[in-house]
């Protein structure tokens, strides 16, 4: 009766998660895939579907019965390549530089990323982007689910946890670091034009700076680098808040709760990130403390019940003497 | 018949009667043939009763082997004189008391509640029936092995008092085992189910049981509950249900649905019905292949929903009826919780039955109309379209003459096989296939059915009960959510209409009832699923 794909033009859409943060969408899976169509000014529109939180087909990039999956081909960047859409990486394929770049970003620092989100932060970021729009027992039981995967994913045990940790950061900070000394001045990573490399980059940058909590160690070694602040500020700016304004209404496919700003200007990183630190130190002298004044308790208790557990029965001696007595 | 040497004790005249003079008339076995002795069909006189206890207070009587002969003779004619009694007029007696027997398990408050009917017995035939009813009843709480109600003499000094002494015996193995076939509402087709039942586990007359499914329509569920007859002074039986439910629907709408979910049986009787159903629902893709409006609905939804049903059915079959009028409704309220973020709907369905007996042949013209209507409530509710299980579907293999309850299938059209469609995702550049649809249902469907059945002329189909049927069915499905009610027009829907007819042969079995029809298409849109030919079709007792 009805073809309802048919109705529809060639525009292409990009459906993605919701909304937060100040960003057109703040998961950091699916920002690089927005950055990087506006930075080949592409025409597209903007939709979200904020019921499938643990799915790995969004961000998926649709027109009429045309679909470019994230789950396919490598994602959806790789796709559009392929299939002659959108590619801005055309001359950088073999430039080893390049490609080593690609490597670190898409493995150090996504690791850093899924981290920092689900296991170091307390969660709350991640709850915020993925199941705000889930009913309250059916988004606990996926962010727990979401938890214990992303552990196994990583390899984090209980008996490693501390040291998988110092090792992401570590590779975090080793990573801004290259890409900070790539950037220099310029406006883009490679040849000052964009790349997909500066997308998901950038998308990373963002996430870390905008999403995750003040208190958040990965984003106080982030902004340790001012260069790599400046070129995500200028950016945002360039392409997503001019953009904002001038771009046609976007589509919500579920309604979304109301999303919260944050300051972008002001940044600040030392001091919040020791206290961490030496709280955790401080804990565990607390902790030793504890169990050492639980163990004197315990002694005092037991020492209490085996003396004058035997005087009461001395004295309940006497009583039966003095019974005897009594009735004798 | 107890050992006549037995000596009477001292007891009180009320507790258990003389052994001697215990002449019980038992219930279920009016119609029955009498093995078990003399003694079991014996009928007490009211009267005659006081005589022959005072008889028998003094002292043990002990009758000589040949004085049973003449005891015998004596107790039939006061039989027979109480019947005659009977027969004359109401013979008046009231209950005194209902003494329960050999419940070890089974709290005596389960069997009482069941006897409430002995209260308002005013006359011995009143009295039988309601023993008989109340032997039914607590034969229908399958966790007794055996009910047997005598009828004894109230105490001598309370003439026309009857005592009720309700005997059972607990069933020896609560845990049994059966296969069947069904045919459940919402599953829309006919299902094969094994389930294990464990009866009375606490002595409340409770019935667990775990049951896996399998459905035609590619669907699989595993779950496990709860039957309370009486919970805590509620007046219908509660029942509870904890189901993993998945159904597979990739071939028709490219999704699959897996449901997670507890539902309770509030209120259920005759006619009355209601449920509360907490679900946590998850709709995915796995062949990537979805069209958009169903790409759109993937995710996880939590379902809280109260459904109202009331079923009035006065045909005289359900699997082939000659005669009567049958009007289903029911009512399905979802978004029961303060949660904004739940699945909300309103649904709607109904179901008109009509059957005429024409006289000749056994023959009957049945005449069916059905519609259901669904849309979501709350903010953006217009623009918002139901989610896709809560939508209607039209087709299937379940004949649309056993299937009451609202609009579900047409004749010659397969499952999900009309409505609304979309292109399914196009790959590799190819041209579009015009099966590579999906059917993503509507939110208002109507369907109407004529059926005239007859039998046939030879005595063997007729004693099997095999009959041949012509028909002819018409139905639509249609979108009105999203903004399209402002292009709907009644005459619309009247213009595309798809139909059929056919001609059939019906045959019933214990489990089932299977046609064989040749399906004629009359009408059908470019992308509906039907074909003219020979179709068969299962549909399960309800």
């Amino acid at each position: 009766m009805e073809q309802v794909g048919e109705r529809e033009s060639e525009e292409f859409t990009l459906i993605a998660r919701k909304p937060y943060f100040d960003l057109p969408t703040a998961c950091p899976v699916c920002l690089p895939l927005f950055i990087y169509l506006k930075l080949a000014h592409f025409p597209f529109r903007l939709s979200f579907n904020s019921i499938f939180p643990d799915s790995d087909q969004i961000p998926y990039v649709e027109s009429g019965t045309y679909v470019a999956y994230n789950n396919e081909n490598g994602g959806v960047i790789e796709r559009l390549k392929q299939d002659g859409i959108v590619d801005l990486d055309s001359e950088f394929h073999s430039v080893p530089d390049w490609v080593a770049m690609k490597a670190m970003i898409s493995s150090w620092l996504a690791d850093a990323m899924m981290y920092e989100l689900w296991v170091g932060s307390d969660g709350k970021s991640a709850c915020k982007i993925y199941y705000s729009d889930i009913s309250w027992p059916i988004g606990k039981v996926l962010f727990l689910k979401q938890v214990y995967s992303v552990k196994q994913r990583l390899g984090i045990t209980k008996d490693n946890a501390e040291q998988r940790e110092h090792e992401i950061y570590k590779r975090a900070k080793i990573a801004y670091g290259a890409l900070s000394t790539r950037l220099g001045d310029q406006n883009f990573l490679f040849d000052d034009r964009p790349s997909s490399l500066d997308a998901t980059f950038l998308g990373h940058v963002l996430v870390t700076l905008h999403a995750l909590p003040e208190t958040s160690v990965l984003r106080s070694k982030l902004l340790e680098h001012n260069n790599i602040v400046r070129y995500a500020d200028k950016l945002k700016m360039e392409l997503i808040e001019s953009s904002s304004s001038s771009s046609g209404p976007q589509i919500h496919s579920v309604p979304s709760s109301s999303t919260p700003k944050r300051g972008p200007s002001n940044w600040s990183s030392k001091p919040k990130s020791k206290p961490k630190r030496e709280k955790t130190e401080e804990e565990k002298k607390f902790k030793r403390r504890a169990k050492y004044f639980l163990a004197a308790q315990l002694l005092a208790v037991l020492l209490f019940l085996s003396v004058m557990g035997g005087s009461d029965a001395d004295d309940m001696e006497l009583d039966d003497e003095d019974e005897g007595i009594v009735y004798g | 018949m107890s050992n006549p040497d037995s000596v009477p004790d001292l007891t009180p005249p009320n507790s258990k009667p003389d052994p001697e003079h215990q002449k019980p008339f038992s219930t279920n076995e009016i119609d029955e043939e009498d093995d078990d002795g003399d003694d079991e069909n014996d009928v007490e006189d009211d009267e005659e009763d006081e005589d022959e206890n005072d008889g028998v207070s003094g002292g043990p009587n002990r009758p000589k082997p040949h004085s049973r002969e003449t005891r015998f003779r004596s107790e039939k004619l006061k039989m027979d004189s109480l019947l005659q009694r009977m027969k004359t007029g109401p013979v008046s007696v009231r209950i005194h008391d209902v003494i329960i027997k050999g419940n070890t398990k089974t709290k005596d408050h389960i069997i009482e509640a069941e006897t409430e009917v002995l209260n308002n017995v005013g006359s011995m035939q009143e009295l039988l029936k309601a023993s008989q009813i109340v032997n039914l009843r607590l034969q229908a709480l399958e966790i007794f092995d055996s009910v047997k109600i005598t009828l004894d003499s109230g105490p001598p000094e309370l003439p026309g008092t009857a005592n009720v002494i309700i005997e059972v015996v607990e069933t020896t193995r609560p845990l049994s085992g059966q296969i069947g076939a069904y045919t459940k509402a919402e599953a829309r087709s006919s299902t094969v189910e094994g389930s294990l039942k464990y009866k009375n586990l606490f002595g409340y007359g409770d019935l667990w049981d775990g049951s896996l499914a399998y459905g035609y329509d590619h669907s699989a569920e595993l779950s496990a509950g709860v039957f309370l007859p009486r919970f805590k002074g509620l007046v219908t039986p509660v029942t509870a249900r904890a189901y993993l439910l998945s159904q597979d629907w990739l071939q028709f709408s490219s999704y699959k649905e897996r449901s997670m979910g507890l539902s309770l049986g509030l209120f259920s009787n005759q006619h009355h019905e209601v449920t509360y159903n907490l679900a946590w629902r998850t709709l995915t893709d796995p062949s990537q292949m979805s069209s958009r409006s169903v790409r759109r609905q993937l995710g996880h939804n939590l379902l809280s929903s109260l459904k109202y049903t009331f079923k009035f059915d006065r045909r005289n079959s359900s699997m082939r009826p000659t005669r009567g009028y049958a009007f289903v409704s029911s009512t399905q309220l979802g978004g029961l919780v303060p949660d904004s973020r739940s699945l909300r709907f309103l649904r709607q369905e109904f179901d008109l039955r009509y059957a005429i007996p024409l006289g000749f042949y056994h023959a009957a013209l049945n005449f069916g109309f059905s519609g259901g209507v669904v849309f979501p409530w709350g903010n953006g509710f217009s623009s918002k379209p139901p989610s896709l299980p809560e939508r209607f579907f039209l087709g299937g293999n379940v004949s649309p003459v056993c299937a009451l309850g609202g609009p579900t299938t047409l004749w010659g059209f397969k499952t999900r096989g009309l409505g609304p469609t979309e292109p399914k995702r196009r790959v590799n550049n190819e041209n579009t296939d015009p099966s590579g649809v999906d059917f993503l249902g509507g939110d208002l469907a109507v369907t109407a059915l004529a059926d005239l059945s007859f039998d046939l002329p030879f005595r063997w189909f007729r004693e099997k009960g095999i009959h041949a049927h012509v028909f002819a069915c018409a139905g639509n499905v249609t979108k009105l959510t999203e903004f399209e009610y402002r292009n709907f027009s009644v005459q619309k829907l009247v213009e595309s209409l798809r139909s059929s007819v056919g001609v059939g042969l019906v045959v019933p079995t214990s489990l089932f009832r299977m046609e064989l029809n040749y399906c004629y298409i009359l009408k059908k849109f470019d992308h509906d699923r039907a074909k003219s030919g020979a179709w068969l079709t299962f549909s399960a007792a309800t």
